[in-house]
């Protein structure tokens, strides 16, 4: 996946995150769109979608504690968006698993997720970062 | 129907455009109808309802939807598959979500549906609508149209 410096909120932790985020996610889809029938890459897939579901909690926590210190006042909408997210995760799982490992629903969560990532890390989440400078320019006036 | 209607679509496609791709759409001509026929490939279909029912419909040339794709994941794309109609299937989700924030400054309170996707070759959207204003947008990925169709 494509990383670009504009998607940066201005908090290092945060930033990290989201490019391991990329990286992870960029691992996910990879393995999805190689040639290799899903049957053979059954394990990888599970283990790639793992390693990045493990991660979006890490990150979640880590966003979510930021905005409580900082009295986020978006903050409800916001944990209400990770949480629906982690659960379209755990969603996907099962109804891959019920498929039978079906190929267009792998395909098909892939591209939502590339979308969604760009856009929370790019539109969504640059409203923590905008917030938090607004709080450090009244620091400063 | 009210011209007016169709800035918040605009603005939201603009806005969504170069947050995430770094890309200014630069918009082209309008132009009004009652049918929606399409020689565009990949058509995002995202339903209305609400103060306003009736659908935006994003229609992306085969070659835009695959650059689109190719400059958000990094990876080669070669042919319009379900990883690539899911992928732009969200963005238009995106930019019509946008869209009805815009809507409701304008105090018009509107729900959307999830995306539906149709390609092919010369497709004609059946949209029982009155009116359908059309934008189309030219950018570096190629050019795409936005349809809204009012019932």
């Amino acid at each position: 996946m494509i990383w670009r410096d504009e998607y940066k909120i201005g908090v290092d932790l945060v930033d990290e995150q989201h490019k391991e985020l990329f990286n992870r996610l960029g691992d996910f889809i990879q393995t999805v769109r190689s040639a290799e029938k899903v049957a053979a890459k059954k394990a990888e897939i599970d283990r790639t979608l793992a390693f990045l579901g493990d991660y979006v909690v890490t990150h979640f926590n880590a966003e979510e504690a930021l905005q409580k210190k900082y009295n986020y006042p978006d903050f409800e909408n916001h944990h209400e968006v990770h949480e629906q997210f982690k659960s379209e995760i755990a969603e996907f799982k099962k109804e891959f698993e019920a498929s039978g490992y079906d190929e267009d629903l792998l395909m098909e969560f892939s591209g939502y997720l590339l979308t969604w990532l760009i856009n929370h890390v790019a539109a969504t989440d640059q409203k923590i970062g905008d917030y938090i400078n607004s709080l450090n320019e009244e620091d400063t006036k | 129907m009210d011209v007016r209607y169709l800035n918040p679509v605009i603005a939201a496609t603009d806005s969504v455009f170069q947050t995430m791709l770094a890309v200014k759409p630069e918009k082209q001509n309008v132009s009004v109808g009652t049918e929606l026929v399409t020689n565009k490939e990949v058509n995002v279909i995202i339903g209305m309802i609400g103060d306003i029912k009736g659908s935006i419909v994003f229609s992306f040339s085969r070659e835009m939807a695959l650059a689109v794709v190719e400059a958000m994941s990094g990876m080669e794309m070669q042919k319009i598959d379900k990883f690539v109609t899911s992928a732009m299937g969200e963005l238009g989700n995106i930019i019509s979500g946008k869209a009805t924030t815009g809507l409701a400054e304008l105090d018009l309170s509107c729900d959307i549906a999830p995306p539906q996707i149709v390609t092919g070759k010369e497709i004609n959207i059946s949209s029982e609508a009155e009116k359908i204003l059309m934008v189309t947008f030219k950018t570096k990925f190629g050019d795409f149209d936005v349809s809204f169709s009012i019932k």
